[in-house]
């Protein structure tokens, strides 16, 4: 009991924290959003659904369409390319462990926004990469660049769970994975990816809300008709004044996207619970 | 060489043109405004405390509040150095953010909005009267200033960078420019054009295009510019407000922008004389940043001081040559900004630009929401 209400002061900070940057934002935000602008474009609350009927419009889902298309094809391909350096760094990385994963961290001691600015240098008509193969291939302003561009900044959230579910595996299980006449490919699949289901489930999920949510990637480098739900509310906050509308937006999102991931984590969990068993 | 390095560095430091909306730091604006808006006054000043006159004198540090790389840094530097002060430098990346902090009541001596921005602040009772007679060579700002229609006598804002919107282009690489807005999507680019991804210029450019009001609200009226747009939408490579970016990388042949941004981008390449503005025979859409004070700044001197400082005509020229923007200042600012584009002229704005050009308003409620939705329409068609 004692011990209960001790370990439950440790839950304060954390909670004073979310509540005054979290909660309270988000009610914020969910308040504006049955409000309306003034004549000069002032936000003001109010009770009112106007906002919600213009997000439920039909047009807008080709956009939802697109964002979610774009967030989970981001999650394939840093499970692609991450898992591969996740293991080779869990398994041989040896006493360059720590090294390697620090050279995995490091792009991210630069900005997301400059790192995405440096692709338009790299991958530019007359940029790094088409001098040095004398070529014209126009990478930048397609839905290519904009994955592209996705992928580069949340590779580390794919890597870095799926390297911390592997790196605690009891190695002698892929031993005995082998002793049981098992191939290397057998052992793979029956032995080690089971073992690295939360990782990947983890890493999926911390890759696909920002992703999804994104409008710096699509904004830099997409073309006219890359259009995300982030740069919609992007644009209702920061040009057209509309916060209102912006407002809705982001409530219809966070609950689409609260549903979605519950409802996943949840499958996601009791098959990696099955496959555990 | 030294110079050229100097030229360099400094393109480098502003690929992130002038307007653009994406650094950090705006999120905690909204955070901030949403908190701060639609509490009715609380978040706005009474109009006795904007009538209190300021006193021209130092009276501590001043906080400023601008567009990163919108004032030449030497010219801030030399203005700390002669008054003993320390200019703080705070930077906003949007208009909404810049008035959503305002409003959530942090203190700023010194803000840039534009002409919009301030009928609305003075609408909020959130800008301090700034007594023209006090301010040394405010008489050579042009008489086109004296009596703007977002603030009357001009008694709450000096004006500061202006500008005017067109068409960016590559003399080297495009041909058929026509002295058109069509020229956008008409002329040859090698299918490299962008559109400027900003919601009045996108909108403005296409009433002109279709020969009515810059400000145009009339429901069947922007039908037809929204049809005008969509129908702009493939022949454009992209929608960006990264103009310095798209045209010095070479992804974009020819780029909606405003005039200042070709100067900067001309800073930034090899060949400066292959890019050249166009103003479009529909219709010019000018307009300009001020200086103001807000209500409640605790240093309105320092703060009246910097803005003498910057009106000294060698200092603005000098800025005029870093900014890469025209200021509205007769002689030495003025010569400085034609010196600067004394090979392609059509980059300058002259007054009868600024006359025959017109200004966006602020749109009441309906045209407001009326221009959102066809923004919001054409960018998910």
């Amino acid at each position: 009991m004692n011990e209960n209400r001790f370990a439950s002061t440790f839950l304060i900070p954390g909670g004073l924290w979310l509540l005054a940057l979290f909660v309270v934002p988000v009610l914020l935000v969910l308040g504006l959003s049955f409000g309306h602008t003034d004549d000069l474009g002032e936000a003001i609350y109010g009770f009112e659904f106007t906002n919600y009927e213009r997000v439920f419009d039909p047009d807008l889902i080709p956009v939802l369409l697109r964002s979610v298309g774009f967030a989970l094809a981001t999650v394939v391909i840093c499970l692609l390319i991450g898992y591969p350096v996740a293991y080779y760094i869990a398994i041989y990385g040896g006493r360059w462990k720590n090294v390697l994963l620090a050279l995995v961290v490091l792009p991210f001691f630069v900005n997301y926004l400059i790192r995405t600015y440096a692709w338009i240098a790299m991958l530019g008509d007359d940029g790094l990469v088409n001098g040095l193969f004398d070529t014209s291939i126009r990478f930048i302003n397609t839905p290519y660049a904009v994955i592209g561009g996705l992928v580069y900044g949340f590779l580390a959230f794919m890597i870095l769970p799926v390297f911390a579910s592997l790196d605690n595996m009891d190695r002698s299980l892929i031993e005995a994975g082998k002793d049981l006449y098992g191939g290397p490919w057998q052992t793979f699949r029956h032995v080690t990816l089971p073992h690295s289901y939360q990782g990947i489930l983890a890493g999926a999920v911390l890759v696909f809300l920002p992703a999804v949510g994104d409008f710096v990637s699509a904004s830099l480098l997409g073309g006219p008709e890359d259009v995300m739900i982030g740069n919609l509310i992007q644009q209702q906050f920061q040009a057209s004044d509309n916060w209102p509308f912006g407002a809705a937006l982001t409530i219809v999102m966070m609950a689409f996207l609260l549903i979605w991931m519950s409802l996943y984590l949840r499958s996601a969990a009791r098959e990696a619970r099955e496959q555990e068993a | 060489m030294k110079e050229n390095d100097e030229r360099l560095m400094r393109a480098l430091e502003r690929r992130i043109g002038r307007r653009d909306l994406l650094q950090n730091g705006a999120a905690m604006a909204l955070i901030a405004g949403l908190a701060g808006c639609g509490v009715g006054n609380s978040s706005s000043g009474s109009k006795e405390e904007t009538e209190k006159p300021i006193a021209k004198k130092v009276d501590g540090d001043l906080l400023y509040f601008n567009y990163s790389e919108y004032v030449d840094p030497k010219l801030v530097k030399g203005f700390e150095k002669k008054y003993g002060v320390k200019v703080r430098e705070s930077y906003f990346d949007s208009m909404s953010a810049m008035t959503a902090k305002l409003r959530a009541g942090i203190a700023y001596d010194l803000i840039f909005p534009s002409g919009e921005y301030v009928q609305r602040l003075i609408s909020g009772n959130l800008l301090r009267r700034i007594d023209r007679d006090k301010i040394k060579n405010v008489d050579t700002v042009y008489d086109y200033f004296a009596d703007p229609w977002y603030d009357k006598d001009s008694e709450h804002s000096t004006p500061y960078g202006m500008y005017a919107t067109g068409l960016g282009y590559r003399a080297d690489k495009v041909t058929g420019m026509t002295g058109s807005w069509l020229d956008l999507g008409d002329a040859d680019s090698d299918d490299k054009s962008f559109m400027l991804d900003d919601y009045q210029e996108g909108i403005g450019m296409a009433n002109l295009v279709n020969g009515y009001p810059l400000n145009e609200v009339d429901e069947a009226k922007l039908e037809k510019s929204l049809d005008y747009l969509v129908n702009l939408k493939p022949k454009l490579r992209g929608i960006s407000t990264d103009t310095i970016t798209n045209m010095t990388s070479g992804n974009a042949y020819i780029q909606h922008l405003w005039n200042g941004d070709i100067v900067n981008i001309r800073y930034g390449v090899d060949n400066p004389e292959d890019f050249k503005f166009q103003k479009c025979k529909e219709g010019i859409p000018v307009g300009s940043d001020n200086f103001c004070i807000p209500v409640n700044s605790k240093h309105p001197g320092t703060a009246l001081l910097f803005i003498e400082w910057m009106l000294q005509p060698e200092h603005a020229a000098q800025n005029v040559e870093w900014i890469g923007y025209p200021m509205p200042y007769n002689g030495a600012p003025t010569e400085a900004f034609q010196g600067l584009v004394k090979d392609d002229p059509e980059i300058n704005v002259t007054v009868e630009d600024l006359e025959n050009g017109q200004q966006y308003e602020n749109l009441k409620g309906e045209g407001r929401l009326a221009w959102d939705k066809v923004w919001t329409e054409f960018r998910v068609s």
